[in-house]
């Protein structure tokens, strides 16, 4: 850290505040997951365009006064709408139905499965190396 | 001569409807003729148009618009898939390839049911080449010729990215080959041992080259894109990536066809949806339904005729399903802890895993329809798809050893400690040296854990159950190629989920503005910008930084450039990459800036740990497929093995 204070006045920041590095590690993982506003589908922390320097400075500005990560994503939300996050809400029944979907289906296929088996009680061993390979 | 080529995908096109009919009334020897003549015909077009290409014969509508004798030769030639009509085209030469290769080397005792894998692989192919032909045609001329091409996209001239199509398209294409066997396999109702090695070999030929291709999108993602990541779960990767998971499936499930005579429905279903999911991907991309950085040649109306060709074929191959699948047989009775049960496992987890990627890539239009706007990035797959991923790996140490029909479930609970300890180990080590939280902890340990879970196998296998013989190293050599690519397969997804947990949790992003002199220091390493200056390649050119990278007593020199290329009036960054053996120093070369009078350039510069792990995982896995392509055949079946099934 001593290394860095000392040679950073040499470079010019363009990143707006300089951060700890477990902020700037939640900053970093805040800017993959809001959508860059002027282009098709990245996020802010790959887009070159002017507006995600701006972006990505708010989100720095917002960390270094002590924002939490559901602060700076309602933030973001509140000004440029739902689009913005990659991390969808899960409120109402889009966000419902997305975050439980995956579970409930591996639950229900996991179900039919077992439904499906029935009764398979007379099942005997068999070594997987009678069968494995080929060559055997 | 582009007529020519014209004239012959017409003539394949004529073969393709011969070669679907007589295929599906059982002629074997006429329809394979037709599989070669169509193939022939196909090869014919296509090289007519690499010709074109190779010539920059501009009076080409195709060569014109996406070429240019600014290029150099290699990527005039490459240029030829890097477009729509373009790859449309190596789609149709691939379908009729797979075709011609089922004529020649499908040699069994069935007749029958060959001539209708032939037909209806020349059924697909004249699908693809009517789509081909009257929606997205590369053979038109133009009126008047421009002196000079448009260009290619930039981005695409790249060797990664040359190769890229072609292998995407051996494994999203080889894969109707494995559609039509299964259709002609559900249309006699017989989908069963011998089907099962009849297909495997093939599923493997689609699904190597798939996972090479993936893995070539996203080296070139990941060093000419200059984002400093490799996978960004954008709709067309995973566009290429469910076909990917499904077919994975299917590599499981048809080994319990193949060697237990079970699971044949789900089979039979998986190697139809596989090459669905092909279709979709090619649907998803093309249409624009769904914007992405990575899409080209976006086309309402082409999507339209892709997403009919989908519910045409794909419709008519789950009618059949449906119709056929009750007279199938099934195999032996299993446990739930049985190598059948972890098969299942295994099944069940990748098809509600690609599901959610499905649900995920297509909700942002689903919550469109309701009235919201909705993005579903990054975050979403990493708590969903991965730990369902993560859980089922977990899982695979233990019951790779399980017999069929019925395990001994003894052994379970102390894997299950021994996956604890490791894990509480990796909590501890990764704590202290890293600070990874609890979830990359969880991962790296799983990565461990299948490279010594394939480890355990093959000492298992090669030193322990052949006692009679002695345990020896020898035997381990002598182990089957397949539990060789098994354990290669399994212990590369071991080493990528380390590379990738690691890569993922540790990497080290800074943008930092400097002027000439000026220097930073990231992960260690100090950067100073000795300065930047102009330089010209064959059809671009370019603002150059040099960047001294030093630690300790070790320096190198970064020159990350920015290029222009006018022929397409758009820039590109080409990074630079310094590999340190245990990770990447990456630079990328941003925008100039005015700061008091003084000319700034901006950096991106990353320090991505053990990101060779990702790409060297994914080759082990091919490696892995390459290995358990083709059984051996050295020994004559042995009759137990006949008594033990039947």
């Amino acid at each position: 850290m001593s290394v860095l204070s000392f040679l950073a006045p040499l470079a010019i920041l363009v990143e707006s505040h300089v951060l700890d590095p477990r902020q700037e590690a939640r900053a970093q993982a805040l800017m993959r997951e809001i959508r860059c506003v002027a282009c098709e589908n990245e996020p802010i922390s790959q887009s070159g365009a002017a507006i995600a320097d701006d972006m990505r400075n708010r989100v720095r500005a917002m960390i270094a006064d002590g924002a939490s990560d559901a602060e700076v994503r309602a933030w973001f939300s509140d000004r440029y709408g739902e689009i913005v996050l990659f991390r969808p809400e899960s409120r109402g029944l889009s966000g419902l139905v997305l975050w439980s979907a995956p579970l409930a289906m591996l639950l229900a296929g996991g179900a039919i499965v077992l439904v499906q088996r029935g009764r398979k009680s007379d099942a005997k061993p068999v070594a997987p190396e009678d069968l494995t390979d080929d060559a055997a | 001569m582009i007529e020519i080529g014209h004239l012959a995908a017409f003539l394949a096109f004529g073969f393709s409807i011969a070669q679907g009919w007589t295929g599906l009334s059982g002629d074997r020897e006429a329809a394979g003729r037709l599989a070669l003549s169509a193939f022939a015909a196909m090869a014919i077009a296509f090289a007519a148009l690499v010709l074109a290409f190779a010539r920059s014969d501009f009076s080409v509508e195709l060569v014109a618009e996406h070429s240019s004798t600014l290029k150099p030769f290699i990527y005039k030639l490459a240029g030829t898939w890097g477009n729509h009509e373009g790859s449309m085209a190596m789609w149709c030469l691939v379908t009729l390839g797979f075709g011609a290769a089922g004529a020649a080397w499908l040699r069994t005792d069935r007749q029958v049911f060959e001539a209708r894998a032939i037909g209806v692989q020349g059924l697909l192919g004249v699908g693809a080449l009517a789509y081909l032909l009257f929606a997205s045609s590369p053979f038109l001329r133009l009126d008047a010729p421009p002196l000079q091409g448009s260009g290619l996209n930039p981005l695409l001239q790249d060797p990664a990215l040359a190769a890229h199509p072609p292998m995407l398209y051996l494994g999203y294409v080889g894969y109707s080959f494995v559609f039509a066997l299964a259709a002609a396999g559900l249309m006699e109702a017989r989908i069963d041992r011998d089907w099962a090695k009849i297909v495997r070999p093939w599923a493997m030929a689609a699904w190597v080259p798939l996972t090479l291709g993936i893995a070539l999108g996203s080296y070139w993602a990941y060093y000419e894109l200059g984002w400093g990541g490799w996978w960004f779960w954008d709709p067309v990767e995973n566009a290429s990536f469910m076909p990917w998971l499904v077919g994975s499936a299917l590599l499981h499930s048809i080994i319990v066809t193949e060697k237990r005579g079970g699971f044949a429905a789900w089979t039979a279903l998986l190697a139809v949806l596989t090459f669905c999911f092909s279709i979709l991907g090619a649907f998803l991309v093309r249409s624009g339904v769904l914007t992405s950085v990575h899409a080209f040649a976006v086309d309402p109306l082409r999507g339209g005729l892709l997403l009919t060709g989908l519910i045409v074929y794909g419709g008519a191959a789950l009618a059949l399903f449906a119709w056929r699948a009750p007279a199938l047989k099934g195999g032996p009775a299993w446990a739930l802890v049985s190598r059948e049960g972890a098969l299942m496992l295994n099944n069940l987890v990748i098809a509600a895993a690609t599901a959610t990627v499905l649900l995920g890539t297509l909700f942002p239009l689903i919550a469109e329809a309701a009235g919201r706007q909705m993005s579903v990035g990054e975050p979403y797959f990493n708590l969903t798809f991965a730990p369902m991923m993560a859980a089922l790996l977990a899982f695979l140490p233990v019951v790779q050893g399980w017999s069929w029909g019925k395990a001994d479930a003894g052994a379970l609970l102390r894997w299950i400690g021994g996956f604890a300890v490791l894990f509480l180990a990796m909590r501890l080590l990764a704590g202290v040296l890293r600070e990874f939280p609890a979830g990359a902890a969880l991962g790296v340990a799983l990565g461990y854990w299948l490279i010594f879970g394939a480890l355990v196998e093959v000492g298992r296998r090669g030193l322990w159950e052949w006692r009679a013989v002695g345990p020896s190293l020898r035997r381990c050599l002598r182990l089957p190629r397949r539990v060789w690519g098994m354990t290669l397969a399994h212990a590369g997804v071991g080493v990528f989920i380390l590379g990738a947990v690691v890569e993922t949790t540790a990497r080290e992003t800074r943008t930092v503005g400097l002027a000439a002199g000026g220097s930073a220091v990231v992960a260690g390493w100090t950067l100073t910008l000795e300065g930047v200056r102009a330089i010209e390649g064959p059809n671009w050119y370019a603002d150059e930084a040099r960047l001294i990278a030093a630690k300790g007593d070790r320096q190198v020199v970064l020159e990350p450039q920015k290029r222009f290329y006018p022929a397409a009036r758009m820039p590109t960054t080409e990074t630079a990459i310094h590999r340190t053996g245990t990770g990447d120093l990456y630079a990328a070369f941003g925008d100039r800036r005015e700061v008091d009078g003084e000319p700034v350039w901006t950096f991106s510069v990353y320090y991505n740990p053990w990101i060779d792990m990702v790409f060297g995982g994914v080759v082990l896995i091919a490696l892995g497929g390459v290995f358990s392509w083709v059984p051996r055949r050295r020994r004559v079946d042995a009759p137990v093995r006949e008594a033990a099934t039947t």
